[in-house]
């Protein structure tokens, strides 16, 4: 019996137990300030300034049937300032009712300045934080503060850091002049030696005055735009060059990164006359020492479709076909060169070669890694080569030009 | 444990006081009339139902005699065409001594099945109730008792509980010679074994045990006879009175004996070697021992073809889990895991809390009591109102809760969903389990989130994987794992795959069916039969 009871006093203790320790780490959602997106800017003297973009639910689209009412505002935005990007952010508190909750946040803003100044210090507070998300997207704000390019409100995705991350994975699938290049991968990059940071910017233009204002998105044409701009290159986590237009997507072609794009080639005469359409495309990197230097080797595959003939150009006809695969490949690797190129110029191997000689050949890559950006990349000699598949014609195999 | 305990030191004297507030007379009946008459009188009270009919036998008409049965549960135009008719009519021998009158009539009058000579007055008393009549002669110390059971019974109807869009469409009744004969009909085999036990000392209920002798374990046939044996209890209104007095767990929501109102699924158990209970007054037959999967076992199941079948049945161990876990989901995640919330959806729920003033607990809480509330309401009501306490409770909970801002909208999804999923799920009695412990659940993930849904959860599992039903482990063939049964759990493979009847519960006699019974051209299907 004493047995019996002692029993039942512990399970009603152990019960208490239980109850006491529960929900310390529980938030209501009401409790919640959700930043969608974070921008980080450096003030002259050293400090830094986080920008919050909170979301406010009741604003947000899908939610505006009840109570959300007229004229809300679906993002807000605060900024704080501090020695160190957890002080911002604990500073944050004093003008946010809320948690600032970072589990939501797909985004992260990069000023230009901050960007020049270096970004090495920025990420170990991102990675360290078990709510922020590796797989953020990263972006600089060309020509202008995080800040600046956060207080804009947008027509279509109502909330401003959906309309960059979403524009940006749509450009890099469809056009592939531009990278969504997530935080993971940045500091992934920012570890290697053999490789080097490289991400899209995105520029606010137009009246940002009038941006910051509902009228932004009632109007036709909204008077401050978002949009994908170059190519950030980085070196030892400092911003060095842009790169932009071509050069951009052969940048993408190396990485492996492009899924569809469009290019024209020179057919019979005349300039840019027949558009063939990339639908998939896979690139391979190979390293081969030769005669102890370095030589990498580029292999790209691709496989598209016609998508515009601008000259009588009959499609039935195979040995046509082979020659236009031809000239496309001629065109790509030509694109892909001049790419290589130019990011020689800037002597920073943001293609990762050096890791892939690296994996290949690492007693040699101990002896290149130090100088590696500044001897070896720029004159290296990189083959590539491609192969072009016109998987199809489209609805038409004649055209209708004569 | 305590309970168990306080009962024991109490157990003699309850023994004791069990049975009848005042008790039938014993001993042995009187060989004058008038005095038996008496002793029926004053034992039941004179109550108005006792039909005493006093009439002449002999060839002078000069012995008296009695009939003496309950109305409404005899079949009184027998008992007047065929036996007080020809008694009065038909002539005696000659000189007849009383003795010899109710002998003659026993053997050349009476056109009943089924008599018996009778002394004790518990037995004559026992039969009279149940339907029989009895016939006292004076000078005879012994009586007849004739049966003549009949009266008004509800008619065979198609089962209100669990309906089958393909299948018989008869259920038991409230007669347990109906119920007994509906299953003989399906079982056409004298191995086919009913066992009559009477319980309950006041109402006397007759209880049947049926199983199919050579299939069933004999151990567990024994094992519920003692167990049936050992009620003593006044009274047995319904099949639940015994399933809770023989059930081997008390302390589980989870049921260890299964019952059902259908014949088809008593019959397709007994052929597993299961044991049924049937109860007089009651359609819902016990099915003894029961395994966890069973409760998942619609009987559609087998009538439709395997695949649908299996479709089915996966889709009824996933309500299951729904209707267990999805309140309790929302508060974990709502509360603890914003991370594991796509960010769009958590924004939307997000805005839909942002007028609600309680936390995520208390609004879950409110709306599972609301709903069972309503769910209570309109089981008990009469049917017409029922479905206006629906129609009310839909709109009070669906819209004016949602508009007051007292509840969100994705709480009344939830709710909505986690009562559907409580009754697609075809077994009641398991329902109702997962009903229980779905607040339990809810309180847990209140406290601790995923981490305390799945404490809550492994402790279910390890409480199911402990009961036995009548030594069966409730959780076979899924643990122990019994991987020839396995075809029949969260699958249901197809009819000639089920070789073997399930383990554990028979021993002996496995098989089920001949080899290859697995349609196919007549060519193949004779060199396969040859290699075997």
């Amino acid at each position: 019996m004493t047995i019996k009871r002692w029993c039942l006093f512990l399970v009603v203790l152990l019960i208490h137990i239980t109850i006491l320790s529960g929900c310390w780490s529980k938030n209501e959602l009401t409790d919640l300030a959700f930043v969608i997106a974070v921008g980080l800017d450096k003030t002259e003297d050293g400090k830094y300034v986080e920008t919050f973009q909170v979301v406010n639910p009741g604003n947000v689209a899908g939610a505006t049937q009840r109570g959300g009412g007229s004229g809300g505002i679906p993002v807000t935005l605060y900024t704080a300032t501090g020695d160190n990007l957890v002080e911002a952010s604990r500073k944050g508190s004093k003008k946010i009712s809320r948690l600032v909750y970072y589990a939501h946040t797909n985004l992260v803003v990069i000023g230009e300045e901050l960007a020049k100044e270096g970004i090495m210090d920025v990420f170990d507070a991102i990675e360290r934080n078990p709510q922020f998300r590796t797989t953020a997207t990263v972006v600089v704000a060309r020509k202008q503060t995080a800040e600046e390019l956060l207080s804009v409100l947008t027509p279509i995705d109502k909330i401003p850091a959906s309309q960059i991350i979403k524009t940006l994975q749509m450009t890099e699938k469809i056009w592939g002049e531009n990278l969504d290049v997530h935080a993971g991968e940045i500091i992934e990059a920012l570890s290697l030696t053999g490789k080097e940071v490289v991400m899209s910017s995105f520029r606010l233009e137009g009246n940002k005055n009038t941006g910051k204002q509902q009228k932004n998105v009632q109007s036709i044409e909204p008077y401050a735009k978002l949009h994908a701009d170059e190519l950030a290159v980085f070196k030892k986590g400092k911003l060095i060059g842009w790169i932009s237009g071509e050069d951009a997507r052969g940048v993408l072609w190396v990485l492996n990164k492009i899924r569809q794009t469009a290019l024209s080639v020179d057919w019979e005469q005349k300039k840019e006359a027949v558009v063939y359409k990339v639908m998939r495309a896979k690139t391979k990197v190979i390293a081969q020492m030769n005669k102890g230097t370095p030589v990498i080797s580029v292999f790209i595959e691709a496989e598209g479709d016609v998508g515009e003939t601008l000259v009588p150009f009959d499609l039935t006809n195979p040995t046509q076909i082979a020659k236009l695969e031809e000239k496309i490949e001629k065109e790509i690797q030509k694109e892909v060169q001049k790419a290589i190129q130019r990011v020689q110029q800037e002597k920073s191997d943001i293609f990762g070669f050096g890791e892939v000689i690296h994996r290949s050949y690492p007693d040699e890559w101990k002896q290149m890694k130090k100088t590696w950006n500044e001897r070896y990349f720029p004159r290296l000699q990189v083959k590539v080569k491609v192969d072009a598949f016109v998987r199809r014609t489209g609805l038409r195999n004649k055209s209708y030009l004569k | 444990m305590l309970f168990q305990w306080k009962v024991s030191k109490r157990k003699n004297t309850i023994n004791e006081q069990s049975g009848q507030a005042q008790t039938v007379p014993s001993g042995e009946i009187d060989n004058r009339l008038d005095a038996n008459i008496e002793t029926i009188r004053r034992t039941t009270g004179n109550s108005t139902d006792v039909v005493i009919r006093r009439f002449m036998l002999g060839k002078e008409k000069n012995i008296q005699a009695a009939i003496i049965f309950l109305s409404g549960i005899v079949d009184e135009s027998m008992i007047y065409q065929f036996l007080l008719e020809s008694v009065v009519q038909i002539d005696f021998p000659s000189s007849c001594l009383p003795n010899e009158a109710l002998l003659y009539v026993e053997q050349k009058i009476a056109a009943a099945g089924k008599m018996r000579r009778m002394k004790q007055w518990n037995h004559l008393f026992l039969s009279l109730m149940s339907g029989e009549t009895l016939l006292f002669v004076d000078g005879v110390s012994e009586a007849l008792s004739i049966d003549t059971k009949g009266g008004e019974h509800r008619a065979i109807e198609e089962p209100s509980t669990q309906l089958a869009i393909r299948g018989p469409r008869e259920g038991f009744t409230e007669s347990l010679g109906t119920n007994i004969a509906m299953i003989r009909r399906r079982i056409k085999n004298p191995n086919l074994w009913v066992e009559a036990i009477t319980i309950g000392e006041v109402t006397q209920t007759n209880v049947s045990l049926m199983y199919i002798k050579g299939i069933a374990n004999d151990e567990i046939v024994e094992e519920v006879r003692t167990r049936l044996r050992r009620i003593h209890i006044d009274a047995i209104l319904e099949s639940g009175y015994i399933e809770q007095l023989i059930e081997d767990q008390t302390f589980t929501t989870f049921p260890t004996i299964y019952h059902t109102e259908r014949p088809d699924i008593v019959a397709a158990n007994l052929l597993e070697g299961r044991i049924a209970i049937l109860v007089e007054g009651t359609p819902f037959v016990l099915v003894a021992p029961a395994v966890f999967i069973q409760f998942f076992q619609a009987v559609e199941d087998y009538y439709a073809r395997f695949d649908i079948a299996t479709a089915l049945r996966l889709l009824r161990v996933l309500i299951f889990f729904l209707s267990l876990i999805a309140p309790a989901l929302y508060i974990a995640l709502t509360t603890f895991h914003q991370e594991m919330i796509p960010t769009q959806l958590v924004i939307a729920i997000a805005a839909q809390r942002e007028s609600v003033p309680f936390p995520a607990f208390v609004e879950a809480l409110m709306m599972e009591v609301t709903f069972e509330i309503l769910r209570e309401a309109g089981v008990r009501l009469p049917r017409a109102i029922g479905q206006a306490v629906s129609i009310v409770g839909a709109l009070v909970i669906g819209q004016a809760a949602v508009e007051a801002g007292i509840v969100s909208s994705t709480m009344v999804i939830i709710v909505s969903i986690t009562a559907i999923a409580s009754f697609a799920t075809p077994s009641f009695a398991i329902a109702i389990s997962a009903r229980l412990i779905r607040f339990l659940l809810m309180f847990l993930a209140t406290l601790f989130g995923l981490y305390g849904i799945m404490i809550g959860v492994i402790f279910m599992t390890l409480h199911l994987c402990s009961l036995r039903s009548f030594g069966v482990p409730y959780m076979s063939p899924l643990a122990p794992l019994i991987p020839t049964n396995i075809g029949d759990t969260l699958f249901r493979f197809p009819i000639w795959a089920l070789k073997e009847r399930p383990r554990l519960i028979n021993e002996t006699n496995m098989i089920r069916q001949g080899k290859q019974q697995r349609p196919m051209p007549p060519n193949e299907s004779k060199k396969e039969g040859d290699d075997h």
